[in-house]
């Protein structure tokens, strides 16, 4: 290989180079490329070319913009857009949280009273279970209530998710908190249903075990919601409301440790 | 944004890179709908909260390598395509018609990063997801296409002043 075609190819695999001509240098380092550009002709023919190059081919793809319109791609857009909007929403219902959670809720949803209860259970048989329960948990009932995920938060957002979920619902919001006991926040959602917005925070521990905790605006012609914790198949539950605020929190657990989770909540 | 005027938005990068890769406005509007048609069937595959524009991109790489190993068409349909849309100047004109004949010239895995990139509509990662290759290939295939294309060019450049010197004209 001859020396010629050694700085060739050391041009061509220069990143540096590569992210000047495309306008993707960072600041700290642009002074420091432009001078290199002024003692080195070669580097600085290489790079004036290849961004010429550039601007001729964008210039000739915008020609595309003053095609006519294509009905037909018109209509295709269309109908793209309705299956990713419908993939969007399925995700978002069979998501790996609220899917179990889902299954979760047929048992608990045909078995209210026939599975054990923590707590009160002479209370809670044959009495109707709150709307913001079902809300959180049952896939089939979002859609029913054609409620809408507004926005979706990872686990380094949430000091910004809790900053908007409180003026969305124009309450203060704060964290679930269950770090403490082991579990770390994946994402936090905000919903939109016929009850008002809903947040729901998705937990998972190191032995994988997930735990969704939701939180909304307590309906003002509701009486509160004492703590209430119920056991369902796999999954134990467990509901209350608190300072103007209805919580809910489900996951694999036993219903000892799904009260140790709302209690380190409530606090 | 709405996920329709997404759709509309990218529909219109698509529609950009399409041209560029087959010089014709017919065949390039051929490869966006057919890009769209299997985007419809493959919605499933699209995961959503990731960028929706990589994800199509890579649908229309696919069905443009299946086109080419269908038609072979690029070297075979070459003479027969019709000029560039023609700028206003006559020498960009020229140049454009240079940089068009040694992009033709490239393989198509150089091709294909140096025309993304050229859009301005994508980052590296999302061009290098968008045809399906880790991004350090995809700068090294970035860059050598590019020294390549640069090479090429002013071959072709000095070529055509030779000929002109040839002649008597310069």
């Amino acid at each position: 290989m001859t020396q010629e075609n050694t700085h060739e190819r050391d041009l061509g695999l220069d990143e540096d180079l590569m992210a000047y001509v495309d306008g993707r240098l960072p600041e700290d380092k642009m002074a420091e490329i432009e001078a290199r550009l002024a003692r080195d002709p070669e580097a600085r023919a290489a790079t004036a070319s290849w961004r010429h190059h550039d601007n001729l081919i964008r210039q000739m793809a915008k020609d595309a913009d003053d095609l006519p319109v294509n009905m037909q791609i018109a209509a295709l857009e269309r109908e793209l857009a309705a299956k990713l909007k419908a993939r969007k929403r399925r995700a978002f219902v069979m998501g790996p949280a609220l899917g179990r959670i889902a299954a979760s809720v047929l048992i608990f949803t045909a078995g209210w009273g026939a599975h054990g209860l923590f707590g009160s259970a002479s209370q809670l048989r044959g009495a109707e279970y709150p709307q913001f329960v079902t809300a959180t948990m049952t896939g089939h009932q979002l859609i029913q209530q054609a409620s809408m995920q507004q926005a979706e938060f990872q686990s380094d957002e949430m000091e910004a998710a809790l900053d908007w979920m409180s003026a969305q619902m124009q309450q203060k919001i704060d964290s679930p908190k269950l770090e403490r006991l082991g579990y770390t926040v994946e994402t936090a959602r905000l919903l939109s249903t016929s009850e008002g917005p809903l947040a729901v925070f998705h937990y998972r521990n190191e032995q994988g075990d997930q735990v969704s905790v939701s939180v909304s605006p307590h309906a003002p012609d509701q009486s509160d919601y004492k703590l209430r914790v119920v056991r369902m198949d796999s999954d134990s539950m467990a509901y209350w409301t608190d300072a103007g605020l209805d919580y809910s929190i489900i996951g694999p657990v036993d219903v000892g440790t799904i009260t140790t989770l709302a209690a380190a909540v409530r606090e | 944004m709405t996920l329709k005027a997404e759709v509309t938005q990218h529909t219109a990068s698509l529609r950009r890179y399409a041209l560029v890769l087959t010089r014709d406005a017919t065949a390039a509007d051929d490869l966006v709908q057919e890009t769209l048609v299997k985007a419809i069937d493959k919605a499933d595959t699209w995961q959503p909260g990731t960028s929706l524009r990589p994800w199509l991109f890579r649908i229309m790489h696919n069905t443009h390598i299946s086109d080419l190993r269908r038609t072979k068409t690029r070297s075979d349909a070459a003479p027969d395509l019709p000029e560039p849309v023609v700028p206003d100047h006559q020498h960009t004109q020229l140049e454009l018609k240079q940089v068009l004949e040694a992009l033709d010239q490239l393989p198509e895995a150089q091709r294909k990063p140096i025309i993304l990139i050229a859009l301005r509509e994508m980052s590296y990662a999302e061009a290098a997801r968008a045809l399906d290759v880790p991004l350090g290939t995809f700068m090294s295939r970035l860059g050598r296409g590019r020294e390549a294309l640069r090479q090429i060019v002013s071959g072709i450049s000095k070529g055509k002043l030779s000929v002109l010197k040839r002649k008597g004209n310069i």
